[in-house]
């Protein structure tokens, strides 16, 4: 992988900025901006409707996004790929749509994105429960902790790939092989996984799983669910309307198949398009990332390991390419006094405040790096941020 | 502390931009919840704070850590010192309402003189003093503009290269030109020894009274860009159909200085420290007028 070269590619990296927030949004090649603008300069117009041939372009390009991601995560069939709007769109969709009873478990980790742990939380006014697996103190999975807690009332385990709280991955098909051996289904956050390392469904063995675009050079505006075929047949309809039905009469809808019954309303077309170039760029390199990210953590993390503590366990090859931490100078004073110095990280609670709260801490500091980030950033990002620590 | 200058700097922005409203009201939230003994929760303060710091470590890593340090005591001074400001213009606003002047009945400039030079007597055409009280001086025998028996006397000490002598001048020529006939107006030379060639152009200003020609010269003097070339100064002489050759004579010998000099000692004798002074009927008034200002007076004294 020659980052100098792919770095051509990135409009936004020619300018003096370092990009270390990959975990919340990723930057753009000029092929994802071209293909969306293609699309709006050459054959704007609706898919699945209309019989012009703007129309048709658009469901051939769709078609092919579809195939395209069906590929990069080793799905069975094109059908198996919903098109969301994001992650959290495509959880919401399994929350709403599993055929529930009174009773009904559901698991997660006790580090989960609130778009994985606020869903199910929801669900108690239905009378499903939820419950959080305690971590080890390193902040990885404790498979004898799901153990514990995994009876026969679970029928949802929704986990994540890998935090974006510290970068840990999780033992997914380990995790899918008890809970299929319990009998119960598995739903895979792979927000921040399937952006920076090869991700099977089929090896993983999961129930679903899902992931957004603007993680992984994509455009905003764009998720992926998989299901397998079964499972999704027998989900019920979340978002109705326009695309989702055979036929209507007054009284009733015939709904269509999966993924359609699913993509309601007009389509993000151009973000399709986009995603599709993503994964295309991706697809040759996705097996170099992780080891590249590993390399620039393990700079970030010995530069300030002396300073800070950081999130997540100690090394460096667990982490990939997050590296959370706090200190006694508040996380968001150590952004924004990067932001000035044009190092642009991620400050707060990550969207993670349950387990902020259940630690008795107020945030931390998130430096997130991508295939593009070079060693010299990282090195400047340390001597920045150990400047910026020295004034406490 | 930060919130309250906050408040103030973006609550004006945010009058001109959309951009800065948010800001402007994450600060009115601090204040307010300041002001009821509650502690700001917007994060604000902490912002501004380390945006300042983050800049500041930049160019100096020092001051930075200075500032980040004694971030709430700097606040505190720069808010002191705001209402300070904001009190002050204050009162020069509410003394520009009741007197028009910014200084109040005293008079004298609101603005800083940025044309300040060695501050002797009469060294800047700004006031380098409180002004003591000026004496209209007596001009029976000096020359003047308009008719003998006119019912209103204004007498104006000015300087050719003071930026605010030459402010003065468009409100001076419509008031003259309004008030044809009703106002005798005198034009005492008070140069300002700092300025180049103040005092040059102010003799040959009376070079050219003395062929007759001082009023038409005087105000094609003022239109001239500063500072003005000797040649400039024959050249004007010239369109004012002067004799060429006897206002160079007169100006290189500098035959009309004493002229100029009993003008400065009147000037002085008046307590004259900045041009323009005006001495308009029994009102004195130190500074430029606009016209609509100088009119307001004219008029009061005509009613007077």
């Amino acid at each position: 992988m020659n980052v100098e070269k792919l770095r051509n590619d990135f409009p936004v990296l020619q300018k003096d900025v370092v990009y270390f927030d990959n975990a919340c949004m990723s930057l753009k090649p000029v092929q994802v901006i071209s293909a969306m603008q293609s699309y709006y300069e050459n054959y704007t117009a609706c898919g699945g409707r209309s019989m012009h041939q703007f129309s048709k372009k658009v469901d051939e390009e769709v078609a092919k996004a579809r195939q395209t991601i069906k590929k990069f995560i080793n799905a069975k069939s094109d059908n198996e790929i919903v098109f969301t709007k994001n992650t959290t769109e495509a959880i919401n969709l399994i929350a709403h749509s599993l055929d529930w009873k009174q009773g009904d478990v559901v698991l997660t980790s006790d580090k989960e994105h609130n778009s994985n742990l606020v869903p199910w939380q929801q669900l108690k006014k239905q009378g499903i429960m939820h419950q959080a697996i305690q971590s080890n103190k390193d902040n990885t999975f404790n498979i004898e902790n799901l153990k514990k807690v995994l009876t026969k009332k679970v029928k949802l385990i929704a986990i994540q790939q890998t935090s974006n709280l510290d970068g840990a991955n999780f033992p997914i098909e380990e995790i899918a092989k008890l809970a299929h051996d319990n009998g119960t289904l598995i739903l895979v956050d792979a927000a921040q996984s399937v952006p920076h390392m090869a991700v099977d469904v089929k090896k993983l063995d999961v129930d679903f799983l899902a992931f957004s675009g603007h993680k992984m050079l994509g455009p905003t505006g764009t998720g992926v669910l998989y299901g397998k075929y079964h499972l999704l047949e027998n989900l019920n309809p979340f978002v109705t309307g326009g695309e989702t039905v055979v036929e209507t009469t007054y009284e009733s809808a015939e709904f269509e198949k999966p993924p359609h019954k699913f993509e309601a309303g007009l389509q993000n077309y151009a973000g399709i398009i986009g995603l599709n170039a993503a994964i295309k760029y991706l697809m040759p390199i996705r097996e170099e990332i992780h080891e590249h990210e590993v390399q620039l953590n393990k700079i970030i993390s010995e530069g300030l390991k002396d300073k800070v503590t950081i999130i997540g366990p100690e090394d460096p090859k667990q982490r990939g390419g997050i590296v959370s931490f706090y200190t006694k100078m508040d996380s968001h004073e150590i952004a924004l006094m990067l932001d000035q110095q044009n190092i642009l990280i991620r400050s707060g609670a990550h969207c993670v405040h349950s387990w902020f709260n259940a630690h008795n801490l107020q945030g931390s500091a998130r430096a997130s790096v991508y295939f593009y980030n070079t060693k010299e950033e990282a090195k400047v990002f340390v001597e920045k941020t150990q400047k910026i620590l020295a004034l406490k | 502390m930060i919130c309250i200058l906050a408040l103030v700097v973006f609550g004006i922005l945010g009058i001109f931009s959309v951009s800065y409203r948010a800001i402007a009201k994450e600060a009115f939230d601090c204040v307010f919840r300041r002001i009821t003994l509650r502690k700001c929760t917007t994060g604000l303060d902490k912002r501004l704070k380390s945006q300042i710091t983050g800049k500041l470590m930049k160019r100096s890593p020092k001051t930075a850590k200075f500032v980040y340090t004694y971030f709430e005591a700097i606040s505190w001074f720069f808010t002191i010192l705001l209402i300070a400001s904001l009190a002050y213009s204050a009162y020069g606003a509410y003394n520009y309402v009741m007197f028009g002047n910014c200084n109040g009945q005293q008079g004298g400039f609101c603005v800083y003189d940025v044309f300040a030079g060695n501050k002797t007597e009469y060294s800047t055409c700004a006031p380098v003093a409180a002004a003591g009280d000026l004496i209209k001086p007596e001009v029976t025998n000096h020359s003047f503009f308009g008719p003998e028996n006119a019912e209103l006397e204004i007498i104006e000490f000015g300087c050719y290269t003071c930026e605010y002598t030459r402010k003065a001048q468009p409100a001076v020529e419509k008031i003259l030109e309004t008030y044809q006939g009703k106002v005798k107006f005198y034009f005492l030379d008070f140069p300002i020894p700092a300025h180049e060639k103040s005092k040059e152009l102010a003799i040959a200003a009376e070079c050219a009274g003395q062929q007759g020609k001082y009023w038409s010269y005087y105000a094609r003097l003022f239109r001239l860009e500063t500072p003005v070339a000797d040649e400039q100064l024959y050249q004007l002489a010239e369109q004012q159909g002067l004799n060429v050759d006897a206002f160079r004579q007169c100006y290189l010998d500098r035959e009309t200085e004493s002229i100029v000099d009993e003008d400065i000692a009147l000037g002085k004798y008046a307590g004259i420290y900045g041009t323009p002074t005006f001495f308009i009927g029994n009102h004195t008034h130190v500074g430029p007028l606009s016209y609509k200002d100088f009119k307001k007076i004219v008029e009061n004294e005509l009613n007077s």
